[in-house]
């Protein structure tokens, strides 16, 4: 590009920042080229980041579509209300996220800062609900009713469950003659259910692990006044980021815990 | 769909003037719409809790009720891809890259869906080996 060339060397001495904010980089002409070229680096990302969970979501459409019976069974195991719980919570952190980029747009370093604390501790609350969902199905196979149990040496589970794929792996025995014929043959189907749930949910707990990660230097750059009006494009494409992760639980929450 | 058009690259192109250099050239969603979107958001996942939940009551059949569930997730998608994502006032080069993840995802179903089928899926259920 001759004209990006011209204007460098015009301003050779001051390092060609004269006639912008010193985040241009040499290689764009203007800020909002710069921008859209992040953007779109952002998105080919994300593109990659949809045909990873595609697979998981490919491997449950394959495996529901053979045992329909064994997923309504496996499913009503999963905790639904902890689940819709976390369906909010995680839907409010978009909006936070989405007011929070518009914060940064309009210079409001306050609200931005608020903005992302309140990610932050939404982030958090739904890997703390996450992790109390897993902490269950594990103390389960324990033997003890609750994880609270399970540390304390509480109360023991009567029946034997364990929903933790592995060796382990035992589902509880449904009463009635209909699934007694097929004792010998539920068991790994419904384990399939369960290897599905923990690949998927367990990946996108990675992905909130990241993302929090993401917010956490967001907030630190934000609370050094690093961003301007100018200058967001992390703000931008960290929140494409996190809504990425909330439109992946979009899908697993109906597919996981509302299955019939 | 996309808006603003005049700050593409190529219309940049030899213009240095400072009007160019407010960082929100494309268009914009208030912080209203994003209110508004949220609020869409939270009464389509009372909708999909809802008919899940009706579905244990009533007797409807399972294929309505996974259609419908993944009916309101893909409205929910939409809703967060085109506003919260902003892809609604993207350039067309974004725009084509998050239809781009739609197609993959297309193409990754249908051929594999495709092929489980014409090899006879789902397979005699009996007892596993």
């Amino acid at each position: 590009m001759a004209t990006t060339t011209q204007t460098t060397s015009a301003h050779h001495g001051d390092h060609g920042h004269a006639a912008h904010g010193p985040e241009l980089q040499h290689h764009f002409e203007t800020p909002a080229q710069q921008k859209e070229a992040a953007t779109l680096g952002m998105w080919a990302f994300l593109v990659t980041e949809v045909m990873l969970f595609g697979g998981i979501f490919l491997a449950y459409a394959v495996y529901r579509w053979a045992f329909p019976d064994v997923w309504a069974e496996a499913a009503h195991h999963l905790n639904t209300p902890l689940g819709t719980v976390n369906t909010v919570v995680l839907l409010v952190s978009s909006l936070t996220v989405a007011l929070a980029v518009n914060a940064a747009e309009h210079g409001r370093r306050t609200r931005l800062l608020q903005l992302l604390g309140v990610t932050l501790v939404l982030g958090v609350a739904f890997l703390g609900i996450k992790a109390f969902e897993y902490s269950e199905k594990f103390a389960h196979c324990a033997g003890y009713k609750t994880p609270i149990a399970w540390a304390t040496g509480g109360e023991l589970l009567g029946e034997q469950e364990c929903l933790v794929p592995g060796r382990a792996f035992a589902f509880p025995a449904e009463h009635g003659a209909a699934t007694e014929e097929h004792a010998s043959t539920n068991k790994t189907p419904h384990q399939l259910f369960y290897l599905l749930y923990f690949i998927a949910t367990g990946l996108h707990a990675v992905h909130m692990l990241i993302g929090l990660t993401i917010v956490s230097i967001l907030t630190f750059l934000a609370w050094r006044g690093f961003f301007t009006p100018t200058y967001f494009t992390p703000v931008e494409i960290g929140g494409l980021y996190w809504h990425l992760i909330d439109v992946v639980w979009v899908f697993l929450f109906p597919l996981f815990y509302l299955v019939h | 769909m996309a808006t603003s058009k005049h700050d593409t690259p190529g219309d940049a192109h030899g213009h240095q003037e400072p009007a160019h250099y407010d960082g929100h050239a494309h268009g914009h969603i208030s912080v209203a719409t994003y209110y508004r979107v949220f609020g869409a958001l939270m009464l389509l996942m009372f909708l999909t809790v809802g008919a899940w939940w009706l579905e244990g009551v009533v007797a409807i059949p399972r294929l309505l009720g996974v259609i419908v569930a993944l009916t309101i997730a893909s409205t929910k998608t939409l809703l967060i891809v085109l506003f919260f994502m902003h892809i609604k006032v993207s350039s067309r080069m974004s725009q084509l890259y998050a239809a781009a993840s739609l197609v993959g995802l297309l193409m990754l179903f249908i051929v594999i869906m495709g092929d489980y089928f014409a090899r006879g899926w789902p397979p005699q259920l009996g007892p596993l080996p």
